[in-house]
């Protein structure tokens, strides 16, 4: 069985690699895709990433090929079509592998310990292998050959929108890492920087972490603010409104449509922004209710991060991979069988405005999960970039997905262990939150606020503008985001 | 009333009006436009009884007319030259006074005083017509006008060689005259356009092509960018001589396809195509749905991933050899119905524009000055300059069209790709975007690909052709 990575690590070195993130300045790229020119580069998986990043390299000029298992290739199977119908060269590991001198692993994390066990023994000598994600190393504890080169490439983005940006001549915002035991030769960060620019990322930002900040912040980020939050608001909501007489296909469509419209404001100008958007009477609702909501849930922030920080979360979840993930499965079909799941949104007209002034719990969720997040990812020791990213910059892109089909297409877009993680936090949060709702009624969600009076205290109104304002998450999210602008849309 | 029905109309020298249909009714100010040559003034010459009936009727037409035109005034200046040549005597003619010219029976004297006075022109009055300058005989010509109280007023060009003091004048006075007199006017510019014009006929080769009403804010807008486009010299703005792309050789040819073969697990979709596309060639390419069209195109500009299966040359890259797509794509500018579906980005106009240095769709990078310069030269000739800072998807689908066209050209490519420019766009549109790739391919600089169904749009510069036929094999 696996051995955490992490755990053999003494404080110290726990501490420093945690804290590892540093946004990239564009002209630390100016080598372009050199350090890869010419090189051999072979990508295990053909799924959405696999594929989007690859046509990316390719088209960046860069030698691209792909292996599948035997069966795969024998069998036609989905990965081979999407593979050769591009022009690929497709290969089986013992074809391809040994003459690789990059290594894409592109699979799904729980295949990663069999597939990396396969290639290992294959890869020549001094050849470099790249993750997307660090949770095979830093969770699983693999040991990868002393020769060999490993680094981490991760396109903060589903892989179809890796490919549009992409080909609008953008790309996605991308975090990279060397992974410092296995750097022999001391070229990692050059062919990570390479791998970077081949995809388009360096165009929409380079973040440089380590493979322990990645997946400490990875996981807290979609287990709670992103996946979990929104799934336990999605079904509190729901129910409520129902409860509270209101029609079920208005109460669909606000919840499906609300959560990307509300973090679309995040998105644009943080958690402030997203309350400017409401009603001054609306805005300290929100306000009062998200403090409230802090407070009862700020012991499941705790122990989620806990739980992942000591490698709890990663050993449960395993063991549910040895099970045939018995509890994934019936969690996912639970999830199907909801009201909010099973009810589409109607087809009334509802305004963007409409959105806010009517979903101010929603509001409040947001801004209790992602403040929660952050407070207690740099608690642990998370620097304030990483449990930045890791929070509110992704909630607007998971917000995304469930406007698109609800939370079966969130749970079907993020990583199986993402999925794994929102439905423990969706199991804790929702008795922990049965009395909050008790008292809640449909001025807060569904109808909002009768617009009688839209008088507030002016020293009240200041309090809350100061609190908003002045939250940690606030401060470097506007950095962040000034940096992104700089090379970001200039809209 | 005035009633031209189903008339066509010969004029000398050949011209003709052709199946002219126009009512013209109690207080509306018709405006007359077209690009030079386009029947303007043989369409107002026809209100005034000029021309031989071909075909048609008209009926309603004024019985008294007050005429100002270029044609007219010279017409008065060649018969007063002729009574100089008639001169027999020796001595040296003096020419008509202008107060005679002014002063005759049909007129109202009062009224031609006063207009006298108002456009100062008192110490004219005993000159001999024909030593008067343009602007000055002009002014003649107006008094006489607006002096004889006329059923319609025909006013062609009438701003023509008018000081700005007299231009403003007139102005004032139309205004007050339209109230009981109906006026034609021919203008080619539409930043001369009285308020009371209420119809605009827009003229195209003969033929009454567009009768819209001023209240009809879009179709306005449209017309007058046609025609801004038609009746402008069309001057493409500079490269961006900072960032040139690099030179090609030119005596390779742009595009060498061989052998091509385009083909899914289902169906082969092109098979064995040869095709050359030399600098300075303009291709039309045609052919059913489904025959591949796009998918050729987009072997070219790198977008097919059989691109790196085929033998393919473009722009000296043998293709699958470690370019970039950005290599290929510096060398094309691209227009189709997709890319404006794929451009669903909030940024200004002007941004549009600049995107095309950097073959993005959303700008991305910090532009220069120079290329912002450019931009606005583009806007200019567009007839959009005072909307740089708009939201592209604000625009009207037409519009978009246009200035994509624009940020395909922006940075002079050596090919110029235009699937389908025309599709989805209604007749004035359409007009707009060929009278812009017509301009594009008169300049020569740049290889043309144009994609269409349309027989019609057909582009006058075009001359090698290449259909696709839909292949039924399957694999």
């Amino acid at each position: 069985m696996s051995n955490n990575y992490f755990n053999t690590l003494p404080l110290r070195e726990q501490l420093e690699q945690l804290a590892k993130c540093r946004f990239m300045h564009m002209n630390e790229f100016t080598e372009g895709v050199d350090a890869l020119k010419g090189k051999k580069m072979v990508i295990i998986g053909c799924g959405a990433q696999g594929l989007n990043q690859g046509l990316n390299l390719r088209d960046s000029g860069l030698d691209v090929s792909y292996t599948l298992r035997q069966s795969a290739i024998d069998e036609q199977r989905q990965s081979f079509k999407n593979a050769s119908e591009n022009g690929f060269t497709v290969g089986t590991y013992e074809q391809l592998i040994p003459t690789a001198d990059i290594v894409l692993n592109l699979t799904p994390d729980k295949q990663h310990t069999p597939v990396v066990a396969a290639v290992m023994p294959l890869m020549k000598q001094g050849a470099c292998l790249s993750y997307s994600h660090g949770f095979n190393i830093v969770e699983e504890g693999m040991k990868i050959r002393d020769d060999l080169t490993v680094i981490m490439v991760a396109p903060k983005c589903p892989g179809s929108e890796v490919r549009a940006e992409y080909v609008r001549g953008f790309g996605v915002p991308t975090l990279i890492a060397v992974h410092e035991n296995n750097d022999p030769q001391g070229h990692g960060l050059a062919l990570a920087k390479a791998y970077a620019v081949g995809t388009g990322g360096h165009k929409a930002g380079v973040l440089m972490s380590s493979f322990i900040a990645e997946v400490k912040s990875d996981l807290m980020g979609e287990q709670t603010i992103l996946c979990g939050m929104l799934q336990t608001g999605s079904l509190l909501c729901f129910d409520k409104m129902i409860d509270k007489g209101l029609d079920a296909g208005y109460a669909s469509k606000l919840i499906q449509f609300g959560w990307e419209t509300i973090t679309e404001a995040l998105k644009y100008g943080g958690v402030t922004n997203m309350l400017d958007r409401l009603s001054n009477p609306a805005k300290i609702k929100a306000f009062d209710l998200s403090e409230e909501l802090k407070v009862i849930m700020r012991p499941l922030y705790n122990k989620h991060q806990d739980d992942i920080i000591n490698g709890t979360f990663s050993r449960t979840m395993m063991a549910d991979w040895a099970n045939d993930d018995v509890n994934l499965l019936g969690w996912r079909a639970e999830t199907g069988e909801t009201a909010f799941e099973k009810t589409p949104a109607g087809d009334m007209e509802i305004s963007e405005q409409e959105y806010f002034d009517h979903g101010i719990l929603m509001v409040a969720m947001v801004k209790a999960g992602v403040e929660l997040a952050f407070e207690t990812m740099t608690a642990a020791g998370i620097i304030a970039d990483s449990a930045y990213y890791e929070s509110l910059h992704e909630t607007p892109l998971i917000a995304n997905t469930i406007a698109r089909k609800k939370l079966y297409e969130m749970n079907a877009t993020i990583s199986d262990t993402a999925e794994y993680g929102c439905y423990l936090y969706n199991h804790a949060c929702l008795p922990l939150l049965s009395d909050f709702m008790q008292d809640i009624d449909t001025d807060v969600i569904g109808r909002g606020l009768s617009s009688d009076d839209n008088g507030v205290d002016n020293a009240r109104l200041i309090e809350v503008n100061e609190a908003l304002r002045s939250h940690p998450v606030e401060a470097i999210g506007a950095t962040l985001r000034g940096h992104m602008a700089d090379m970001k849309k200039i809209v | 009333m005035m009633q031209l029905h189903d008339l066509s109309v010969e004029f000398d020298e050949g011209f003709q009006l052709s199946n002219i249909n126009w009512q013209i009714e109690q207080h509306q100010h018709w405006l007359i436009t077209g690009a030079n040559g386009a029947g303007k003034s043989a369409l107002a010459a026809v209100l005034a009884g000029y021309g031989e009936i071909l075909a048609g009727s008209t009926s309603g037409l004024a019985a008294k007319i007050g005429w100002v035109s270029f044609e007219a005034q010279a017409e008065l200046i060649q018969a007063e030259l002729k009574k100089d040549d008639a001169d027999i005597t020796d001595v040296i003619s003096l020419g008509t006074p202008v107060s005679e010219i002014i002063f005759t029976e049909e007129i109202n004297p009062a009224t031609a005083q006063g207009l006298i006075q108002k456009f100062q022109l008192e110490y004219l009055l005993d000159r001999a017509f024909r030593k008067l300058s343009t602007g000055e005989s002009r002014k003649v010509m107006l008094i006489r006008a607006l002096s004889c109280e006329a059923d319609l007023l025909i006013l062609d060009e009438p701003f023509d060689g008018l000081d700005s003091a007299t231009h403003a004048l007139l102005q004032n006075h139309l205004a007050k005259v339209v109230k009981h007199t109906p006026v034609v006017m021919v203008l080619n510019r539409f930043d001369e356009i009285p308020q009371f014009i209420s119809h605009i006929a827009y003229m195209e080769q003969g033929q009454l092509r567009y009768q819209v009403a001023c209240a009809d804010a879009q179709a306005y807008d449209e017309l007058k960018q046609l025609l801004h486009l038609k009746t402008t010299d069309l001057q493409v703005p500079a490269a961006d001589t900072d960032n040139l792309t690099p030179a090609l050789n030119p005596q390779q040819p742009l595009v060498t396809l061989t052998n091509i073969c385009v083909k899914y697990t289902d169906m082969v979709l092109i098979e064995g195509l040869d095709w050359t596309i030399e600098p300075n060639q303009h291709w039309q390419l045609s052919g059913p749905n489904g025959s591949g069209k796009t998918a050729l195109l987009s072997l070219i500009t790198g977008d097919h991933p059989q691109c790196y299966t085929n033998d393919i040359l473009v722009f000296g890259y043998q293709r699958g050899n470690g370019e970039s797509i950005w290599q290929i794509k510096q060398h094309i500018g691209y227009v189709s119905t997709a890319l404006q579906w794929e451009y669903r980005v909030g940024t200004s106009l002007r941004n549009v524009i600049i995107s095309g240095f950097y073959d993005s769709i959303g700008l991305y990078s910090k532009s220069t000055d120079r290329q912002k310069q450019i931009a606005n030269e583009w806007l200019a000739l567009l007839g959009m300059q005072k909307r740089g800072d708009q939201p592209f998807n604000k625009l009207s689908y037409g519009d978009q069209r246009l200035l994509l066209i624009a940020r395909a050209m922006v940075k002079h490519p050596p090919l110029l790709i235009l699937d389908e420019p025309c599709l989805g766009l209604d007749d004035i549109n359409r007009q707009l975007v060929l009278a812009l790739i017509e301009k594009i391919c008169a300049a020569k600089e740049t290889s043309v690909i144009y994609v269409n169904h349309h027989a019609q749009d057909r582009i006058h510069g075009i001359e090698h052709y290449l259909a696709l036929e839909k292949s039924l094999d399957n694999c």
